[in-house]
């Protein structure tokens, strides 16, 4: 866009902003008032949906078709519609990693994404990592290193494991903690963790 | 959650318009705005997704001397960006450090800069605090650990955003578009004069009014021997919000430092620019002792509540380890 090229021009001072600020918002309502009075005017205002609303996005690899209020996470929408319960609910507020799916390949919170939001993408769940009976390396490391106590953390632990590996086919410690940094694990299973992951890494390799 | 009508705009023109509705939420990816509506403390009627509107997605460029994105750029995208990386470490750094790589992944640069205050008792619903429209600051009485240091008289939030002081640093400017009833404005601001402090309107923490979006957010590519950073403290070492943060940029002249700019964020209701620090700085060699000198100078003026005064201490070190950083990087030839 034009207008920003330097500084100064164009721009506004704080006072002035603040003020035309002010003087758009009282223009809005007096204009509001007379479109009312005289409608149709102006550009058609943009789309708006309210109430269950049908959303397609694939799931796991999976054209899905699905009806949503607004306000539905996907968190809810995977486990309370579709009965997807691999993802687990524990903060609901994106602080805890339980929650975690990839969405078009990278980690996300279910949790905070509103389920219209994930129109048109990939959704993948930890449902979605086994090729049939065999489990993602991810996943086989978890099990040979027992990478889990109570599991609940797991399934967020999982997929941003997987995410990770991905991205980085031999991450180190330190790359490993920044990468599921996201997530928390109240049994204290990390170190455990760190060694799936180094066996995902092997076994990713085509290692034994 | 209360359940609302859901705006989907093409453009950033669109988004505004809609957004001059009565009790109407903008929505970058909701990481922020999801949380408070899940509380209740934010109940909107109408919620304007801003990731429909293809002009706040336009890529992280270089376009007459400055770096240019779109507002719903994401951290991720920012802390990946090797653009950015190379000018500007320091915005690079601040986006990487912020939050969990799942938030990353999705929190835009605008919600980043927008979103609202961590104080506990903005965020519980029970509490009607003076930000809320009540009468009383319960951080005076109650736990306030986490609270500012600084300029802490009518409401002692601290600033939450990472990338809040170092665009600020980098002297940063947000592109607004404004809704003027069918008709729609853009219009620049610096990022300096961004804020609100609780003194003018305890009730937001920047200018932007019903009707405006941030579209695009720019800074100048640093000139010269310059060096940017953005250091943090936190209780844990894995994410957490910071605890005190610093951003600073040093231009380099002969060995002698011929201009600073310091900023220091979660410590006060917004980014504190620290201009007597600065004024210090220009014309001296940067040095360990210089650097140690800076910090101390930062905490003049402090006013500690009762469970804060350690973050003296930590404003005093994040500072030192942002002029050293910064330095390092304008000798370096780095930027
Ligand atoms: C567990 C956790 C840890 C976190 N840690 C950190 C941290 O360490 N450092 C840090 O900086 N942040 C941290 N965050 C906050 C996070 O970075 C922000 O929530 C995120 O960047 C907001 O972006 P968003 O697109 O999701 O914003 P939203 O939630 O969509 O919006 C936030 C606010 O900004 C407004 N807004 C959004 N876009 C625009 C626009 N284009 N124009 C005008 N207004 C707009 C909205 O109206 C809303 O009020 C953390 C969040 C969580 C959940
Ligand atoms: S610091 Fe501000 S937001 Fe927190 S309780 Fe006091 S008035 Fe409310
Ligand atoms: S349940 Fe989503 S992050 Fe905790
Ligand atoms: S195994 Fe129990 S929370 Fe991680």
């Amino acid at each position: 866009m034009g207008g920003h090229a330097e500084e100064g021009k164009g721009s506004v001072s704080r006072r002035g902003f603040l003020k035309s600020a002010g003087v758009a918002a009282a223009a809005t309502s007096l204009i509001d008032d007379a479109k009312k009075a005289m409608e149709p005017v102006g550009p058609a205002p943009a789309a708006a949906v309210r109430g269950e609303t049908e959303i397609r996005f694939k799931l796991n690899g999976k054209e899905t078709v699905a009806k949503v209020p607004p306000s539905m996470t996907l968190l809810e929408l995977l486990r309370e519609r579709l009965d997807m319960t691999g993802t687990k609910q524990v903060c609901d507020r994106g602080a805890c990693g339980a929650c975690t799916v990839h969405l078009d390949g990278r980690t996300v919170n279910s949790c905070l994404l509103l389920a219209m939001d994930a129109t048109g993408r990939d959704v993948t769940t930890v449902e979605g990592l086994a090729v049939g009976d065999r489990l993602h390396p991810v996943q086989q490391g978890f099990v040979e290193e027992d990478a889990m106590q109570c599991g609940f953390c797991t399934p967020g632990m999982v997929m941003s494991c997987a995410a990770l590996l991905a991205k980085n086919p031999a991450p180190t410690r330190a790359e490993c903690a920044e990468g599921i940094s996201g997530n928390i694990c109240r049994c204290g299973t990390y170190l455990n963790i760190f060694r799936a992951m180094d066996r995902a890494s092997a076994l990713a390799k085509g290692g034994k | 959650m209360k359940d609302f009508t859901y705006v989907l705009p093409k453009d950033a023109a669109e988004a505004a318009r809609a957004a001059a509705a009565p009790n109407c939420a903008l929505k970058g990816a909701g990481t922020d705005l999801v949380d408070r509506m899940k509380e209740g403390v934010t109940r909107p009627d109408t919620v304007v997704n801003l990731l429909t509107a293809t002009d706040l997605r336009s890529p992280i460029r270089e376009e007459n001397g400055r770096i240019v994105m779109g507002g719903a750029t994401t951290l991720a995208e920012v802390a990946e960006s090797a653009l950015i990386r190379k000018v500007a470490p320091g915005f690079a750094d601040a986006a990487a450090e912020a939050a969990t790589p799942q938030i990353r992944n999705r929190g835009t640069v605008a919600g980043n800069l927008c979103q609202r205050p961590r104080c506990w008792y903005f965020r519980n619903d029970t509490y009607a605090c003076s930000k809320k429209g009540g009468e009383t600051c319960y951080s005076i009485e109650g736990e306030n650990k986490y609270h500012a240091i600084f300029e802490n008289v009518t409401c002692n939030i601290v600033h939450p955003s990472n990338l809040a002081p170092i665009l600020q640093v980098l002297g940063g400017t947000l592109h607004v578009v404004t809704a003027n009833g069918t008709d729609v404005v853009a219009s620049d601001v610096a990022v300096k004069d961004f804020w609100v402090r609780p003194e003018e309107d305890i009730s937001r923490e920047n200018i932007l009014v019903a009707g405006q979006v941030v579209r695009e957010v720019s800074f100048p590519i640093p000139q010269g021997m310059t060096g940017s950073s953005y250091v943090e403290t936190r209780e844990k070492a894995s994410f957490d919000w910071a605890l005190t943060s610093c951003a600073a940029a040093l231009t380099l002249d002969g060995g002698k430092i011929a201009s600073a700019s310091v900023v220091l964020s979660s410590v006060a209701p917004t980014p504190l620019q620290l201009e007597a620090v600065e004024k210090w700085l220009v014309g001296k060699a940067p040095s360990d002792a210089l650097f140690r000198e800076a910090g101390t100078k930062a905490t003049d003026g402090a006013t500690p509540m009762r469970d804060n005064a350690y973050k003296i201490t930590l404003t005093a070190v994040v500072v030192r380890r942002a002029l050293s950083a910064a330095a390092a990087r304008a000798t370096g030839g780095g930027k």
